[in-house]
Order: structure tokens, then C-alpha cells, then sequence
């Protein structure tokens, strides 16, 4: 009787297991699908992307509640403070901006957080802060209606926008 | 001594029958429908009634303001009008006297009758309630106003009616400002609109020239303050209602948001975001004195006074997540007070001071909740895909937010709306706006 | 590599055959119920006390407990040591209070606060009463108002369970009497309460954290229609700030005009010609 109830119960414990490490193969597999355009909740794609110059992306983009700038982003940013450097006479305004997925006021403090790391990262490149302003517009103004993870993405942005 | 003896003596004679002479039935359940009630329309004469019908183009007064009042008790939940047609007696007889029998008859337990009438060009309405079981009058009261303040008289009669049935006051004879929005999702057109509580008399405050946003009221309601990006620049902004002037609020190099009043109505706290921080700040708006509240490199948000103003709540992410904290008005003190599962933000005290509502992000689901101002006795109202920005109703019973839907798969079919809750979770209600609305904020009572 | 294999392995066994023994406790969990069905048994045992427990003792117990909580802000610490002691003699004072209260109904709390520690100190009346349902809810008062004191009730109960049985042989056959003419048989009583519960509308918007008990006493035709209603506490009617109980009570009032004529048992009028009610919504509104 007792031997059963233990044989019983390791069956339910291995197939508890086994379930349990399906569910994490599976999640696995739906990060890749989207892996093309996300790395990390980060987007990595350019729909949207507007061109300051040749080879100068106008935004990066951010992790959901984050503000630490990627690998990409700093790269991104490098760019922009290079064409800054040579266009001395451009001022420009950096956007930050945020998904649907947080309440308004925090979104707007958040906004203005990431084009805050945007325009430190531009200062140690030795842009001047006199020619960086910077504007959150929190969720205010997405630029992918979506309701997806990957249109979330796309949205949570600091956008360099030239301001004369 | 002696005495004493016989009266205990006596006592236990006596007992026996004393005792068991009571029986006591302890009755600890009742049905929690909502309170069966006629709404007779108001009784009004031939001549008042023709002068109504050319000052107000509205046919029969009497009966429009009893539709009011039938309406908003309806929507309150804790009242069920009953049909009109069921009703035996006539208007005009009821008001005098009602037949009570008549009305038990169709199971009405309250009822309200009254009486228009056109005197020196005013419109005055009286009414009376009665407890339909007991054959008693619990009510009777008489207003005179000018004729186009007629809703406002439903109103408030509604309001007194709510009152001396409930125990507690009404929040009929208020007003909500929201933020009316239109456009597509990604170009949002939003202006400041003000409506009466039922949704009527709805009047749009700004153009839509610019992007607006979380406007609330003055203890008084007269004035409102709000974020507007008047030529890009995000900040606070003052508007009276009455003279429509606005006023930039103090003088800051960057973007303030999240405005409120303080209880007094003396002065605005707010957030003013800098190098990343955001921090609270305070302006009395008599002095123009600018205090800073909180100092922290994390971002502090959507503050919000307790009601005698000694303390303010508002969320902070310096835990590392968005969270709801409790602090004296001076900024010391600052105590965390939500610890549950998630995150927490635009956290409102109640006006009874005993509870803060709040929204709260958790897997992937917004809930509109409140908890007592300690973090204990959370309760969570209400699920959805996206909800929040609640705002109280003035006597603390119900709250109002917003909600937006999930797009399809090609990003449309996006709406936001104001939807309505009880504090106990029951009556969850679409508040009805000519367009799409967000940041709802209740008046105080108008009437007082 | 393999040795890391080999302890993973192992460990990964061993925590699959810890889990599997201890999940047999689990299993048992069942067993662990009859003990919470036990604790619901007593308080049906209760409820079918009701017969023979002198309802009204209950009022006085409840207006007791409202006295005591007061003198008990005056001086906790004392208290306790009598409650061990004196307990059966206090009951006895109880018996007096009945009579001098039920009929004036509303004590002022001030002047029953003084009765109390007046009886307090003449409390060494040997005498014994013979009626240990009192005793039993003077536990139930103890326990709701000095949870600390509970360890100590549970070394009396002990010692008043084995008195009450005892009581309960000698006493069986006078209280078999009383218990056809005092209350309600548990059926009738029924009757009543699912009669008023369907005719009462709860105010909705009442605080559910508030303490509100509406009392009304109404007295009765034999068939059950109702003469005269009296709210207990009516002077709390018309202060101010008690908005709520009025509310409470005129909905109780309402009910009470909406079931009429009230179902009463068919025979011994004597008995309920006059009852009281209790409305409490709490539970109603809490839920």
C-alpha cells in the first residue's frame, strides 16, 4: 500500500518535471521566433527608423521600464555625435518616449529619463549640452498602434530630431 | 444588608419569567438588492408647464427632472427605480397624499413625489419622500432657481434623496473633467472637456492645438490644473473654468507634469523631471513659493494629499520597480507601502482619508485597487488589458478611470473610456462621452 | 565532466525521492479535517442551546461586554486574575442586572459601569447558579475581549465543562420544562429568520467595518401581526454622526412592516408575544 502511494507519487513528481521543462523549451522557442527584430526586449529592426544622415540612425531603442543604453544604441549615438561634430551649427532635440504599458505620469518621467542617458552618452562624445534639449512625450505619441511586444519595442525610443 | 438580601431573593423569583419572556431572533441576512423605489414624475400646472416648454423647449418639466433623478439612482446601484407604468396614482394626488397602499402594492419601499411650478420667472421644484411601509414622510424640501439650472435641481435632489437613504452624502451635483481624444493612435488629438456627472452638458475646454493631459479640480471646482504642451514645452497649467484665463504654474527650466491641488486648494504639487530625476515639488499659488518635497536620483511621481493635507503619497521606482510610498508633507518620513506582486503607481487618497486607490501592473493585467493608507487591506476592484488613473467620487464610494482596448492584429480598433466602480468591486459602469476619454477627474460636490 | 554528471544525477534523484516520501503527508491532509468539523459541530451545539439558553441572558452579556470593555481601559491587569476566580459568582450578579435592565432596556453606560464595580466587591456570594449555559457564554465574552486571557480560560473550561456536566444530569429533567416554555425551537425560530431574511433590504451603502446592531423589540398578536415596534437604542436614532444606524434601523423597521403578519408558532402566544430582533448586516456586507 505505502510502496504504491511512493511509486505513485515519483510518477507524478517525473512528470511534473517533464511538464515543467517543456513549458521553458517552449518559451525558448517563441523568443526566437521574434529574435529578428528583438534582442533582449530590445527592438533591433529599423521600421520607423528616419536617417539624420548617411549611415546616422535618428533613435535607439530601450528594454520595457529600462534606460540603460545597448551595445547597438551607443553605437547608434556614436554616429550621431560624429555627424553633430561636424555639423556644429544643428541643434537638436532628443524625444524620449515609452509603451502603452505604464501609467501616464511615470511614462512621461521615463521618457524623459531615456533621452536623458541619450544626451549623456552625446555629452561624453563631446556634444555641448547648450545644443541638446530634451522632451518626453512619454506614451503619448507611439509610432506602432500594435499591441504586441514587438510594437511595445518599437515605441519605447529616444528619437534625435534636428531642432532648426 | 438585610434589604439587599431580599431584593436578590425577589430577583430570582421574579427571573424565571422575566427572562425567558424575550426571545431573541438575531437576523443577520437580508437580500442586497437594491432598494425598490418610485420616482412619480414631478406633478407641474398647465400654465407653469407652458412656460417651461418656451423658456426650456422641453415638454414636461416635471417629469424630465424625475427622469434625472430616476437615472442617477439607478446608477448609483443601490436603488432600483421601478417602471412608470405600474404606477396607480396620479402625480399631482400623490404629492399631497399618497395612497401608500398603492404603492406597496407594486413593491416600492420608497417613494418620491413633488411639484413644479413657474413663480416670478424662476423655476421652483418641490419634493417629498416618503417610507412607503412605515405611511410616513422622511423628507421634504423646496428649491427656487433660475429655469435653465433645471438638471442641477434633479441633481440635487438626488443627492438628498441618496443621503437620507444611504446615511451618506450624494455625489450627484458634480462634475468630471477628462481629456476627449480622437485620432488614430499615433496622433491623438486631445483636448480638456467638462460634463456634468451624467454625462450631459458636455463642453470642450481647449481646441486641440496641443497635446494635453491629467487635468484635475480645485477643492472649489472652479479651477483646473493640467499638463499642456503649449508650444512643445510640457508643463503645468492653471485654468479657471469661469473666465477660461490659464496660467503657466511657476517657472521651471524643464518639463513639470502629474499636478494636483492641495486640499485647501492653496497650493499645486507636482513633478518637475530633470537629468533623468524627477522630483516633487510644491508652488503656493499666492505666493508663488516653489518648496522642493522630495530629493532622490529615481524618478518620484504622481502625488497625491490626504485629505487634512498632512501627508502625500505618490510612487517612486528608488526600490528599483514603480511602487507606492507615503511621506508628511514635508517630504520626511517617506515610507514604502505597497509590497504585493507587481508594480504600483498613481496612487489617490480617498476623501474619508482611510483609504489610497491606486493602479497596479502585474503579469501583463492593470487593476484598479485600494489599501488603506498603511499598504494593508489591499483590494483589487477591477481586471483588464489597460485601466487607471482612478479618481474618487466625493463622498469616497466610487471611483472613476479610464480604459483602453487591445488593437487587432493591424493595430486598430483602439478606444479609451471612463468607466465608473463601486469601493466594494460591484457596479462597474461605462460613463458615456460624445468621444473617446481619459484622465477623468470628479468634482467636489457644487452644491453645499 | 562525468563526476559533475554523476552528482547532478544523484542529487536530482535524491530531491525526486524526497519529494515523492513527503508528498504522502500531503496526502493524509484529509485526516487533518475532522478536527475544523468538530469546531463547527459546537457551535450548532450551540445554536441548538438556544432553546434552553435564556435568550435574553445574551443582551445582558452583550451590554456586559460594552461595560466591561470600559472598565477594562480603567484597570486591564486586575481583571484577568478574577476572571479565573470569580467568574460563577459574577453570573450570579448577572441574574440581578437582568432584572434591572431588561425592562428599562437602554442602560446609560456610566450608571451600569458603576453597577459593575459595586457588584465587583460584593462578589463573595457563595452561591452557585444553576445555570452553566450563562458560563458558557461568559466564555465566549472573555474570549472577545481578552484574547490574552484565553490559555487560562482553557484550563477552566476544563474544570466548567466537567461542573456543567454534572449541573447538566442533576438539573436535566426542571430544564427540559423551561425548555418548552422559553425560546424558540430551533424550527420555529428558522421560520422567522427566513421569513425576515427575505424581506430585508439592506441598505447597500453602509460601511461593512462599522459596528451596527439595530435592536428592536416588537410585540405580537397571536397571529403574528405586529402591534408595536420598539428600536432599543432609539435615542442613537437622531445624534449626529450616526447617520448610518438610522438608515440601519429604518430598513430594519421596513422589514419588519413588509413580512407581517410575522410566521410565529401556532401555540404558547405567552412566550413570544413580545420578541426582540437583532439586525446586523455585517455579515452580509463584508461577504
Amino acid at each position: 500500500m505505502i510502496l504504491s502511494k511512493i511509486f505513485k507519487n515519483t510518477l507524478v513528481v517525473i512528470v511534473a518535471c517533464l511538464v515543467l521543462s517543456a513549458c521553458a523549451t517552449k518559451k525558448e522557442a517563441t523568443i526566437d521566433s521574434i529574435g529578428g527584430q528583438i534582442q533582449g526586449d530590445v527592438y533591433t529592426g529599423t521600421e520607423g527608423v528616419k536617417y539624420l544622415a548617411d549611415g546616422v540612425p535618428d533613435r535607439v531603442f530601450f528594454a520595457t521600464n529600462e534606460s540603460i543604453l545597448t551595445t547597438a544604441s551607443r553605437e547608434t549615438l556614436r554616429a550621431q555625435a560624429a555627424w553633430l561634430r561636424k555639423n556644429s551649427d544643428i541643434n537638436v532635440v532628443l524625444e524620449g518616449h515609452a509603451d502603452e504599458r505604464g501609467t501616464r505620469e511615470y511614462n512621461l518621467a521615463l521618457g524623459e529619463r531615456r533621452a536623458n542617458s541619450a544626451k549623456d552618452y552625446l555629452m561624453t562624445y563631446g556634444i555641448s549640452s547648450d545644443r541638446i534639449s530634451v522632451l518626453s512625450y512619454g506614451k503619448e505619441r507611439p509610432i506602432d498602434s500594435g499591441s504586441t511586444p514587438l510594437a511595445w519595442s518599437k515605441n519605447r525610443r529616444s528619437v534625435t530630431v534636428k531642432a532648426n | 444588608m438585610l434589604i439587599k438580601k431580599i431584593i436578590i431573593l425577589s430577583v430570582l423569583l421574579i427571573l424565571p419569567t422575566k427572562v425567558f419572556a424575550l426571545i431573541e431572533v438575531d437576523i443577520t441576512r437580508g437580500n442586497l438588492n437594491p432598494l425598490p423605489l418610485a420616482v412619480s414624475p414631478l406633478s407641474i400646472d398647465d400654465k407653469s408647464k407652458k412656460s417651461f416648454e418656451e423658456i426650456l423647449k422641453k415638454e414636461n418639466i416635471g417629469s424630465e427632472i424625475s427622469i434625472i433623478v430616476e437615472n442617477n439612482l439607478k446608477i448609483s446601484g443601490l436603488f432600483n427605480p421601478l417602471n412608470k407604468d405600474a404606477f396607480l396614482q396620479a402625480p399631482d394626488i400623490a404629492n399631497l397624499k399618497p395612497r401608500f397602499e398603492d404603492w406597496n402594492l407594486i413593491k416600492a419601499q420608497a417613494l418620491i413625489t413633488g411639484k413644479v411650478t413657474y413663480v416670478d420667472e424662476k423655476l421652483r421644484v418641490e419634493f417629498r419622500l416618503w417610507d412607503v411601509l412605515a405611511a410616513k414622510e422622511m423628507m421634504a424640501l423646496a428649491f427656487t432657481t433660475v429655469p435653465s439650472n433645471w438638471r442641477r435641481v434633479g441633481h440635487i435632489i438626488s443627492d438628498k434623496v441618496y443621503e437620507r437613504l444611504t446615511g451618506e452624502k450624494g455625489y450627484f451635483d458634480t462634475r468630471i473633467i477628462y481629456v476627449a481624444e480622437e485620432g488614430p493612435k499615433t496622433q491623438r488629438i486631445k483636448k480638456l472637456a467638462i460634463m456634468d456627472q451624467d454625462g450631459f452638458n458636455n463642453k470642450f475646454l481647449t481646441l486641440g492645438n496641443e497635446l494635453v493631459l491629467t487635468p484635475r479640480f480645485n477643492p472649489a471646482s472652479q479651477m483646473v490644473t493640467y499638463l499642456s504642451y503649449f508650444k512643445n514645452l510640457p508643463r503645468v497649467y492653471l485654468l479657471d473654468i469661469e473666465t477660461g484665463t490659464q496660467e503657466v504654474v511657476g517657472d521651471f527650466p524643464g518639463m513639470t507634469f502629474a499636478p494636483r491641488f492641495s486640499p485647501d486648494g492653496k497650493k499645486i504639487i507636482m513633478s518637475f523631471a530633470k537629468d533623468g530625476k524627477s522630483d516633487i515639488y510644491t508652488m503656493d499659488l499666492e505666493n508663488r513659493i516653489v518648496e522642493k518635497i522630495t530629493n532622490h536620483p529615481s524618478i518620484d511621481t504622481s502625488p497625491s494629499y490626504s485629505p487634512d493635507g498632512k501627508y502625500i503619497t505618490f510612487n517612486s521606482d528608488r526600490s528599483g520597480y514603480q511602487q507606492i510610498y507615503v511621506m508628511k508633507n514635508d517630504g520626511s518620513n517617506v515610507k514604502r507601502i505597497s509590497f504585493g506582486k507587481g508594480l504600483y503607481g498613481t496612487p489617490v487618497w480617498s476623501p474619508r482619508g482611510d483609504l489610497i486607490a491606486f493602479t497596479k501592473l502585474h503579469k501583463g493585467k492593470f487593476y484598479i485597487g485600494v489599501m488603506r493608507t498603511d499598504g494593508t487591506g489591499e483590494r483589487l476592484l477591477t481586471e483588464n488589458y489597460y485601466q487607471e488613473a482612478p479618481s474618487w467620487s466625493p463622498n469616497g464610494r466610487v471611483l472613476i478611470f479610464y480604459r483602453e482596448t487591445k488593437t487587432d492584429n493591424k493595430g486598430e480598433g483602439f478606444s479609451a473610456k471612463l468607466w465608473s466602480i463601486d469601493l466594494t468591486g460591484y457596479n462597474e459602469r461605462l460613463v458615456e462621452t460624445p468621444t473617446d476619454a481619459s484622465d477623468p477627474s470628479w468634482s467636489s460636490l457644487l452644491s453645499n | 565532466m562525468n563526476r559533475s554528471i554523476i552528482i547532478s544525477s544523484l542529487l536530482h534523484g535524491a530531491l525526486i525521492f524526497i519529494t515523492a516520501m513527503s508528498l504522502p503527508f500531503l496526502a493524509k491532509k484529509p485526516l487533518n479535517i475532522p478536527p475544523i468539523v468538530s469546531v463547527e459541530l459546537i457551535q450548532i451545539a450551540e445554536k441548538t442551546n438556544i432553546p434552553f439558553a435564556p435568550k435574553a441572558k445574551k443582551i445582558i452579556e452583550k451590554v456586559k461586554e460594552k461595560e466591561k470593555k470600559l472598565v477594562s481601559e480603567q484597570a486591564p491587569p486586575k481583571k484577568v486574575k478574577k476572571t479565573k476566580t470569580k467568574t460563577v459568582v459574577s453570573l450570579d450578579q448577572n441574574n440581578e442586572k437582568i432584572e434591572n435592565q431588561v425592562p428599562k432596556a437602554i442602560p446609560l453606560p456610566e450608571k451600569t459601569i458603576k453597577k459593575i464595580e459595586t457588584k465587583k466587591e460584593t462578589k463573595q456570594n457563595p452561591e452557585k447558579v444553576d445555570n452553566e449555559v450563562k458560563q458558557v457564554s461568559e466564555f465566549e465574552k472573555k474570549d472577545l475581549f481578552d484574547p490574552n486571557s484565553i490559555a487560562a480560560l482553557i484550563d477552566k473550561s476544563k474544570v466548567d465543562s466537567a461542573k456543567v456536566i454534572k449541573k447538566n444530569n442533576d438539573i436535566t429533567q426542571n430544564q427540559d420544562k423551561n425548555i418548552v416554555t422559553s425560546g424558540l425551537t430551533l424550527s420555529e425560530e428558522d421560520a422567522l429568520k427566513a421569513q425576515i431574511f427575505g424581506c430585508w433590504s439592506i441598505p447597500l451603502g453602509l460601511p461593512y467595518n462599522e459596528n451596527l446592531l439595530v435592536r428592536i423589540k416588537l410585540k405580537l398578536e397571536p397571529d403574528g401581526s405586529v402591534v408595536k415596534t420598539e428600536i432599543l437604542d432609539h435615542a442613537r436614532m437622531n445624534k449626529p454622526g450616526q447617520g448610518f444606524y438610522k438608515v440601519l434601523a429604518e430598513s430594519a423597521l421596513r422589514a419588519v412592516k413588509l413580512c407581517q403578519p410575522l410566521r410565529v408558532p401556532t401555540s404558547g402566544y405567552e412566550r413570544w408575544k413580545e420578541l426582540q430582533l437583532n439586525f446586523d448586516a455585517r455579515e452580509m456586507l463584508e461577504g
